[in-house]
Formats: C-alpha cells, sequence, structure tokens
C-alpha cells in the first residue's frame, strides 16, 4: 500500500517509538487511527543491526557458533543449539543421547524463563502490575536453575559440537536440586497459570482484540504459540528426534486474540515443565559428547528449531579447513510482529500496542538480512519479507 | 543540603539499548523492577523519560543507527547525571568488534559508548549480574549529589 493511499484513508498518524514504554525495545510503529479505532499500521524495525553473519563469515566453527548465542539475550540456548545442530546434521555427527537430554532440559528451562518474560510484559502492557511482578518472581527460581547448571544466567553455552560441555553435565548435586526446586516450582507455575487464565479482569482487558485468524496466521507464517493460538497446530518438537522420548501436547487454541495469546503461553510453561520432569526422571547414564569426528568441508546444511517464540531457521556451510560460509538465521519475531501489522487492524487503539506486545516481539535478534544494491544498503524489513511471501518466494 | 536529600530520595534510571543482545537489557529492568533484587526500596526507579532521569543506563555497542539518538538523549537528560555503560559490550563492544572472521569486524557497530558520551560506571559481565548492576549503580549516586 503506498503512501499516499494511507493519507486519503485515515485521518490521524500516531507514532509510537523508537522508544515507548510498552515495547522496551525500540522499533517503531505507526498506527493510522480513525476516530481512534486503527484502520493501518506500519512497522520499521531498523536500529539493531549488528551484522552478525557478516562476522561469522570464515570464521572458524567453534568459535563462530559462539557468537549465534549473542543473537539474542533471552533465547540464547536455543540459538546455539541450532547452530550446532545445523552443522551435526551436515557432517552427519552422533550426538549421545544423555548430551540431547540435557540440551532439551536447558531449552525447556528457557521456554519456561521465556515465556514468564512475556506473562510479565504483556501484563505490564494490560496494566495488571501485580501479576507483572508475580511472574518475574517465579523467574527468578528459574534462573537459579539455569545457574546451577551452567554457570550464568543468559548466554549458557551448552551445546558444543558432538554434545554438551563438560561443565554442564548434570551430576547427581544438580539432578537433586533440580528436582526439589522443580516440584516446588511446579505448584507455584500452575497456580500462577491459572490465576491469569481465570482472572476476569485481564479476560475481560484482552479478550476479543488484535484477532489474528487461521489463514493469516499461515500467510504471515506467523510461527510458534503466536499461530498456535490461531488455530495453526504447527509444533517443531514434535517432529525433532530429541522430543521424541517425551510426552507432551501441543497447545492449539482457536480464538486468535490476545487472550489466547497469553493463555497458550501460561499452558505451554506447564507443558514444559512437564518435559524437564520426565528428562530428569530417564536421564541416560553415559558419555555427554563425541569427540571422534572431524571437520570437513559440508555442503550447505539447514536446521529448523522450535524456540520459545517461534521457528529459528539457521543455515551455514563450512570449507575444507571447518570455517563458516554463508550462515544465514532467521528469527520468529519477523513474521510474528508482521502478522501483528493485520491483528491490530480494527481494534482501538489502546489495544494496538497490546496486540504489538502480545507476540512476545524480541528486537535484538530481528534485523538479519541487509542487501547491498548498487552500493547501497537496504535492510529488509517485514515490508520486503511480505511481498516476498506476497509473490510466493 | 535539601536538593542533596531529595534528589537522593528519587534517582530515576533510564535504559536505553543501542543494540545488545537484550540479556542485560532485562536484566537492568529486572534489578530495578522485580521483586528478588527490588531497587524501587531504595527509591530507584526505572523510567523512560529523559527528562526526570539521573541515571543513563547504556547496554550494548553504539551502531551506526543508534549513535545519533544516543547523543540526543544524552543531551536531553538534565544536569547533574551519571552514565552507566552495562555489559560486555557497553564497556569494551564485546564480542562484537575486533573478533571478526574474514570480512573483518561489521560496519554497523561503531565505537564503544565512552567514545560517544563521557561514561562514569562500568559494569562488566555477560550479561552483567544484577548484583554487579546494582553495585555499580551505587557506585555512581555519590556522584550524582557532588555534581
Amino acid at each position: 500500500m503506498g503512501e499516499n493511499a494511507r493519507k486519503d484513508k485515515a485521518e490521524v498518524e500516531v507514532p509510537v517509538g523508537l522508544l515507548h514504554p510498552a515495547m522496551l525495545e525500540p522499533y517503531r510503529a505507526r498506527f493510522f487511527v480513525e476516530d481512534e479505532v486503527i484502520v493501518d499500521c506500519e512497522l520499521t524495525l531498523d536500529p539493531y543491526h549488528k551484522g552478525i553473519e557478516r562476522i561469522m563469515e570464515g570464521m572458524p566453527v567453534h568459535k563462530g557458533l559462539i557468537i549465534t548465542e549473542r543473537i539474542c539475550g533471552i533465547c540464547s540456548h536455543i540459538h546455539l543449539w541450532n547452530g550446532t545442530r545445523a552443522v551435526e546434521r551436515g557432517l552427519k555427527i552422533k550426538v549421545p543421547e544423555r548430551a540431547d537430554y540435557i540440551r532439551v532440559i536447558m531449552a525447556e528451562l528457557e521456554r519456561l524463563h521465556s515465556h514468564l518474560i512475556y506473562l510479565a510484559h504483556a501484563t505490564e502492557v494490560l496494566g495488571h502490575e501485580t501479576m507483572c511482578m508475580r511472574a518475574f518472581t517465579l523467574r527468578e527460581d528459574i534462573m537459579d536453575l539455569l545457574y546451577i547448571i551452567s554457570g550464568n544466567r543468559v548466554h549458557y553455552a551448552v551445546p558444543i559440537l558432538g554434545g554438551v560441555r563438560p561443565r554442564c553435565d548434570i551430576d547427581e548435586y544438580r539432578l537433586s536440586e533440580l528436582e526439589t526446586r522443580l516440584a516446588k516450582l511446579k505448584i507455584k507455575i500452575g497456580d500462577y497459570a491459572n490465576r491469569v487464565v481465570n482472572d476476569s479482569m485481564i479476560m475481560s482487558r484482552i479478550k476479543g482484540s488484535g484477532v489474528l485468524t487461521k489463514e493469516e496466521a499461515i500467510k504471515y507464517a506467523a510461527p510458534g504459540p503466536t499461530g498456535r493460538a490461531s488455530g495453526w497446530g504447527v509444533d517443531l518438537r514434535k517432529k525433532m528426534k530429541e522430543y521424541k522420548n517425551f510426552d507432551f501436547n501441543v497447545i492449539v487454541l482457536d480464538d486468535g486474540d490476545n487472550k489466547d495469546r497469553v493463555v497458550a503461553r501460561a499452558l505451554e510453561s506447564i507443558e514444559a515443565i512437564k518435559i524437564i520432569e520426565q528428562a530428569l526422571e530417564s536421564l541416560p547414564e553415559g558419555p555427554i559428547s563425541n569427540r571422534s569426528f572431524e571437520l570437513k568441508e559440508m555442503k550447505f546444511s539447514t536446521s529448523y528449531i522450535e524456540a520459545p517464540r517461534g521457528e529459528i531457521y539457521d543455515s551455514l556451510a563450512l570449507d575444507e579447513t571447518g570455517r563458516i560460509r554463508n550462515y544465514q538465521n532467521r528469527t520468529p519475531t519477523l513474521t510474528a510482529l508482521a502478522a501483528m501489522e493485520v491483528a491490530c487492524i480494527g481494534d482501538q487503539l489502546t489495544d494496538g500496542m497490546l496486540t504489538m506486545a502480545s507476540c512476545d516481539p524480541c528486537l535484538a535478534c530481528t534485523n538479519r538480512a541487509i542487501v547491498v544494491e548498487n552500493g547501497k544498503e537496504r535492510i529488509f524489513t517485514e515490508e520486503d519479507v511480505k511481498s516476498l511471501i506476497r509473490r510466493g518466494l | 543540603m535539601l536538593k542533596k536529600i531529595s534528589r537522593k530520595n528519587a534517582i530515576h534510571v533510564m535504559l536505553f539499548y543501542t543494540g545488545g543482545c537484550n540479556g542485560c537489557d532485562i536484566e537492568v529492568a529486572n534489578v530495578a523492577w522485580s521483586p528478588r533484587y527490588d531497587l524501587e526500596q531504595y527509591k530507584v526507579i526505572l523510567t523512560w523519560n529523559p527528562r526526570e532521569a539521573d541515571v543513563l543506563a547504556v547496554t550494548g555497542p553504539v551502531l551506526r543507527r543508534t549513535i545519533e539518538p544516543l547523543k540526543k538523549l544524552y543531551e536531553a537528560i538534565p544536569e547533574p547525571k551519571i552514565v552507566a555503560a552495562v555489559g560486555s559490550c557497553g564497556v569494551r563492544c564485546g564480542i562484537f568488534k575486533d573478533f571478526g572472521g574474514e570480512l573483518g569486524d561489521s560496519d554497523e557497530v561503531l565505537c564503544r559508548v565512552d567514545e560517544v558520551i563521557p561514561v562514569d560506571a562500568y559494569i562488566p559481565g555477560c550479561p552483567a549480574r544484577p548484583e554487579d548492576i546494582i553495585a555499580g549503580i551505587a557506585a555512581g549516586i555519590p556522584l550524582l549529589l557532588e555534581r
């Protein structure tokens, strides 16, 4: 849609950002408003491009994969896991079962803390600060668990090619600590999720706003919990071989409004605890890393993984000395936030920011692609991606 | 005297993301808000308005697209003010500078925070631990009262 069409259609433009209390991260949203009803919305996600792919070009693979972790400070483990997984798939490195279990435990703990940040953020944006504080309190307990396993609060650096790092092995002390603390946490998170889902005050605020239909979710490829809240039941965990031993439900809800996106995360946290409990119960004995592999030339290898916020796509190739070539990465917010651009149309302006926050945006990871045309750089924003999607690419 | 006392009772921290990975940002917000570390009980308040801020916490290396907003923001904060560079990226650009592969550094990552605006407190760590953030901001408060 051209600039003039927007001006004809809307009375007032309400720009939000770059810095705004409701979004905590710099991006710019332009709401085109008529009688406080949003008729159109446009997002600009420029400021965060760091060029990580470029830094990684030609770097030794062990060194380069660590940078993938620094793409995002919330879902850092899953980025490193996915990069490692892409190399492991390409070079056919066997990963011991115990290592897979430890990676799954970390990923699910991370999902818990990401979902709790989301619930804290969402309840804070809609104005319920008590729930926000309760979510932050619960999150600290999970950060302690992550600290016990890895020794850091964020950027755990658990996966390494062929297994996990020795310092992240789950020994007896860690196992007993995890089990006792998780049992307490399970009750607390259950209570919290129950309270969020059944709180009439929260529900009346978020019900029916920001509706994303299933067709729109598929069209914009809104991944993960955002798509699942719209009835698009795709969960990559069901397809991954690492998760095949675990029994868990995929939360699929039908309404596709802000309420469902909040409820889906609340219910998913309970499922995540289920997976961790099963993993701790049946943690197999054995080695945690496989050192017998050779770094050799690898053709283009890809990997998809289910991050807390959606799907992460990583692809890279290695040359004959084991250096990274053509690393690419796509993070879930890129498509999820693009879907929110259509979800907020037709709502009140006050619900607009809530809708934006309800897809769990993480802007640190999102600005990925840059295109150089005739010496001029152009950042790939959602507009471009959407036009690519429309053209069927 | 009166000014000092009243200023001590309402220290506003403003957080600005110049382009980190979100790790430190959440830790700062966590320190100021969340009940475990709860800086609000000592009347240190997180704000998003530069006009009422006393402390500017900057996370991340300065990027090409955030250098101008950072300068503007620094000028918008009234005197006296202190600046805290949080995290390895704020202190030394962390992993994003002087670390490149064959193509070298990224053009987007420009410089450290203290090459753009004067920095009073350096809080290292990747991400900076909550205890360190509290210690860093607490170390800056006497500077704030003297100025």
